[in-house]
């Protein structure tokens, strides 16, 4: 009986606790831990298209063989889809490329959160020598060569080609970078069909499971930093540590940020595999696996596991208007 | 010496107008925009900061479903800080008194940034393991319950499962020292228990201590960050700004009205300094008037004794003349004079001559013819006229009046020279030959140079100059003069003036006169032109001739040039425009004939 009454008390417990939580359900319809992205946002459409223009620039490059778009192809959800990126001369990366969409939703820049803005956020690859392993001295003299861009750069800098103009043009395109349309903002935005009935169910376990502690927001992430391994020690388990993996760590040097990373975005995650910041996960599945051991710490069934992946399929959003979902995807999908 | 009283004069007065304008823009320096915008930005800042406390405490209650909104002010935080520091320095510098508040409020501020991004982190595991714990722990006793355990052993894992369970909720709720002691205590036991179980129901149970152990590490992570974060004193840090913003626009202010006042004080200081320039500008105008119009008296008696001057000069160099003159005159009058008694002399044979011949002709021509009268006449005749053609009476009485003349001649010559001197028309300019000058001043110092001093001609060819000749012949006279003074009759070397006459350039000519006299020595060199300076004795000089001379050539353009050596004798160059530029003082023309008139 004793035991009983505690339970008892215990659920008790749960439910005065569940009733600070109560404001959720009841809110739940219109008050979703995830919100939809905007339509549209308005931006300079000039400096858009000069942003545009050297987002393709491969002379951001010392050796002119990369571009932004090298390693954030359009084309491809903002990726490259390698575990790490290619720099110049064929140097390898130590860390994953994150997506460039719906990068101006996110509350800092990098894995480790180093850069609090998009324009802060260019400086960084650069300069980095496995990346683009240049400056801006020889990236402004290169492109103030070009008269026609340099006209370009007329038009919206009154200076014309500086290293700051470079990277507010880059950011301001990057802010238009946005995959509005998903079919889970359709719903969000009250489509009711938008989802099927298991992507529906995925979404509730997403939820219930916990995942949405800290993927919510605009941008399902983006928005703090949370610890890889809170339930178990990832990296233990992985092996073979990097600098990398210290996280937000490199950039603060206290030790309590050490393994702390910015929990990236779930929009159009199912075309940025593979995942996490050493890449390490090459599927959905795998990635979900992981986030259930070391985040959430607790077992789940390999059928809420799917719902969830089915859930997660459903942010891929639109861009310019089109679908960002590549045909072979979606068969593969299928 | 003007110069530099001119250089300190532009210095004083930039100095002056800088320190205008330097007052003038402190006093202008308050910007009321600026520190409006200062103040409002802070307002802004406050705002955000308590919106931001609300959020975090919404995130807390779970009445914020996501972290969007504790995020969103990041950006603008830090945009306001940028605009804060921007705006301050641009008013009050960058070492401004507001840097130590700012500093400390940046530094606060980022305290906070951090603790909420912890926060952050910490809620969500907390939500998550306190949300899963009853699950986990309804799921645990489940599977014990279909267990083959005994039921005692069900029993007792319920029991510490119920205990872990409701005492780690309780903290969750009230987090408090005591009771995570007793979880930890309970953990340890149900761990303890649960290692003697089966594998399956031993990793639920460690699942759910892991998550108990979660809520309590987490629970007692946030309630410390929440109690650091509601101590933080960001809207402290942000009311001492705002305080030490309007501290300094109020010291700005009364700066200001310092500067205003020191702005009066200057610009009637300015005006004060500028009446008195004016005044004193006034007065000496005044006294320029005053001394103007003695100048102008003084410049018009200075002429005139000038000229009175240059008149006595002449005057005086005619006086001297005088006697010379007169013994020129006198000589071939006495000579005439002479002639004419010689003349006079021998008339008596030719006046008797001509007696008797008329007697002859009438006594020949008598109508009754008296023989012996005739004859006597006859005799008278023939006797008288061999007499006269003997004694060649004629050809002497011819050459008489030959000398007669020629002794009028040279006193004619005399008084044309003497009238070519002094002529009235005298500052008339003509044509003029400079050799003919010299010969005519020659001749009047016939008298000074006798027969004592040997004149050497080296004339050559020069043009005709237009000048006035009568003063240019003053000054060969005075030079002339000057050059026989200093070959004195007594010394044992022959006197020689030499005259020269040359072309200098293509416009000028060059007179030369030369003495081998005594030089003029080296003290009284720089004085010879000096008026009223004279080595003569007194009465012999007026010491104004060389001082005239000088003017006469100054005033035709040309030069005097003196080369000198003691001993060995001097050199007086007269170089003179052929063409006068100017006419030499077109106004003395009627002044001067006037004076020679009175």
């Amino acid at each position: 009986m004793t035991n009983r009454k505690n339970i008892v008390r215990a659920l008790i417990a749960v439910g005065s606790l569940a009733s600070l939580h109560a404001a959720s359900p009841v809110f739940a319809q219109s008050d979703e831990p995830i919100k939809p992205i905007p339509l549209e946002i308005k931006l300079d459409g000039k400096k858009v298209a000069l942003g545009e223009k050297l987002f393709h620039d491969k002379r951001l490059s010392k050796d002119n063989s990369i571009a932004c778009v090298s390693c954030h192809g359009l084309n491809t959800g903002g990726v490259d889809r390698q575990a790490v990126s290619t720099g110049i001369g064929g140097k390898k990366g130590n860390i994953n490329a994150p997506t460039v969409f719906n990068s101006g939703f996110n509350f800092r820049q990098f894995w480790d959160g180093r850069a609090t803005s998009l324009e802060e956020q260019a400086v960084g690859p650069v300069h980095n020598p496995l990346e683009m392993g240049s400056n801006w001295q020889e990236v402004v003299a290169k492109l103030g060569k070009d008269e026609a861009l340099a006209a370009q750069f007329k038009q919206s800098y009154a200076d014309g080609v500086q290293s700051k103009n470079i990277q507010d043009a880059l950011a301001v395109f990057e802010r238009s970078l946005i995959t509005p349309n998903a079919r889970f903002d359709k719903y969000l935005r009250g489509d009711k069909t938008a989802l099927t009935a298991d992507e529906h169910k995925g979404y509730q376990l997403f939820k219930s499971y916990g995942c949405v502690a800290c993927h919510q927001g605009v941008n399902a992430g983006g928005n703090m930093f949370q610890l890889f391994g809170v339930m178990g020690d990832y990296f233990a388990k992985r092996g073979n540590v990097t600098e990398a993996d210290n996280g937000r760590y490199n950039a603060t040097k206290n030790e309590a940020d050490k393994h702390m990373f910015k929990v990236p975005s779930l929009r159009n995650v199912a075309l940025t595999a593979p995942y996490f910041h050493d890449g390490s996960a090459k599927t959905l599945s795998d990635a979900v696996d992981v986030m259930f051991r070391y985040q959430l710490g607790r077992p789940a069934s390999q059928a809420d596991k799917d719902l969830i992946v089915k859930f997660l399929h459903t942010l891929t959003g639109e861009y310019k208007g089109k679908s960002l979902e590549a045909p072979q995807v979606t068969a593969q999908l299928k | 010496m003007n110069k530099s009283r001119l250089a300190i004069g532009v210095v004083v007065a930039t100095v002056l107008i800088g320190i205008f304008a330097l007052l003038v823009v402190k006093t202008r320096s308050v910007d009321f925009d600026k520190h409006n915008d200062i103040i409002s930005t802070l307002r802004q800042l406050k705002q955000v900061d308590a919106e931001w406390n609300v959020d975090v405490l919404k995130s807390k209650t779970g009445y914020n479903t996501n972290y969007d909104p504790v995020a969103s002010p990041l950006p603008l935080i830090e945009t306001l800080a940028i605009a804060l520091q921007d705006k301050t320095t641009e008013i009050w510098g960058e070492g401004s008194a507001l840097k130590g508040s700012l500093g400390q409020y940046r530094t606060v501020m980022e305290q906070k940034i951090n603790m909420i991004e912890r926060f952050k982190s910490q809620n969500s595991i907390l939500r998550n393991s306190s949300r899963f714990l009853p699950v986990a722990a309804a799921d645990t006793i489940e599977a014990v319950r279909a267990s083959k355990l005994a039921a005692t052993a069900k029993a007792e894992v319920e029991e510490s499962l119920g205990a872990v369970l409701t005492k780690t909720m309780t903290y969750n709720l009230t987090p408090d020292a005591a009771l995570k002691e007793q979880v930890e205590e309970r953990t340890a036991a149900l761990k303890a228990t649960g290692e003697k179980l089966e594998p399956e129901l031993r990793e639920r149970i460690d699942v759910f201590i892991a998550h108990s152990a979660t809520v309590l590490r987490q629970q007692e992570a946030g309630d410390k960050l929440l109690g650091q974060l509601a101590a933080l004193p960001t809207a402290k840090k942000i009311d001492e700004l705002t305080d030490a913003v309007q501290k300094q626009h109020e010291e700005s202010l009364v700066g200001q009205q310092i500067y205003r006042q020191l702005l009066l004080a200057f610009s009637v200081f300015l005006l004060a300094l500028l009446a008195y320039f004016g005044w004193r500008l006034a007065k000496s105008y005044r006294e320029l008037n005053v001394s103007n119009v003695e100048l102008n008296r003084a410049n018009a008696e200075l002429k005139e004794s000038h000229m009175a001057l240059v008149q006595s000069e002449k005057m005086s160099a005619l006086g001297q003349m005088v006697a010379g003159i007169a013994h020129e005159i006198n000589t071939p009058l006495a000579y005439v004079k002479g002639t004419l008694s010689v003349l006079a002399e021998q008339f008596s044979p030719l006046r008797e001559l001509a007696k008797h011949a008329y007697q002859f002709t009438r006594v020949v021509s008598a109508p009754n013819v008296d023989k012996q009268l005739v004859n006597r006449e006859w005799g008278h005749v023939t006797r008288l006229s061999a007499e006269v053609e003997e004694h060649k009476v004629m050809d002497e009485l011819g050459t008489l009046l030959k000398d007669g003349l020629h002794g009028i001649d040279e006193i004619s010559e005399i008084v044309l020279n003497l009238k070519n001197f002094s002529r009235l028309d005298r500052a008339k300019v003509t044509e003029f030959s400079v050799q003919d000058g010299l010969e005519s001043t020659l001749l009047l110092a016939k008298n000074l140079l006798k027969n004592s001093v040997q004149i050497v001609k080296e004339y050559v060819a020069v043009p005709k100059i237009s000048c006035s000749p009568s003063q240019i012949n003053q000054v060969f006279l005075n030079i002339i003069t000057n050059a026989v003074h200093a070959m004195p009759e007594s010394r044992k070397e022959s006197a020689v003036i030499t005259l020269r006459t040359s072309r200098e350039g293509d416009d000028m000519v060059r007179i030369e006169i030369q003495d081998n006299g005594a030089g003029i020595p080296k003290d009284v060199l720089p004085k010879i032109f000096d008026p009223f300076f004279t080595t003569k004795e007194i009465g012999k000089g007026t010491g104004m001739g060389l001082s005239i001379s000088y003017k006469i050539i100054q005033e035709h353009g040309g030069k005097i040039i003196v080369d000198t050596e003691e001993g060995m004798g001097t050199v007086f160059s007269i170089l003179l425009p052929v063409r006068t530029v100017q006419a030499p003082q077109q106004a003395n023309v009627s002044a001067e004939p006037e004076l020679l008139a009175a």
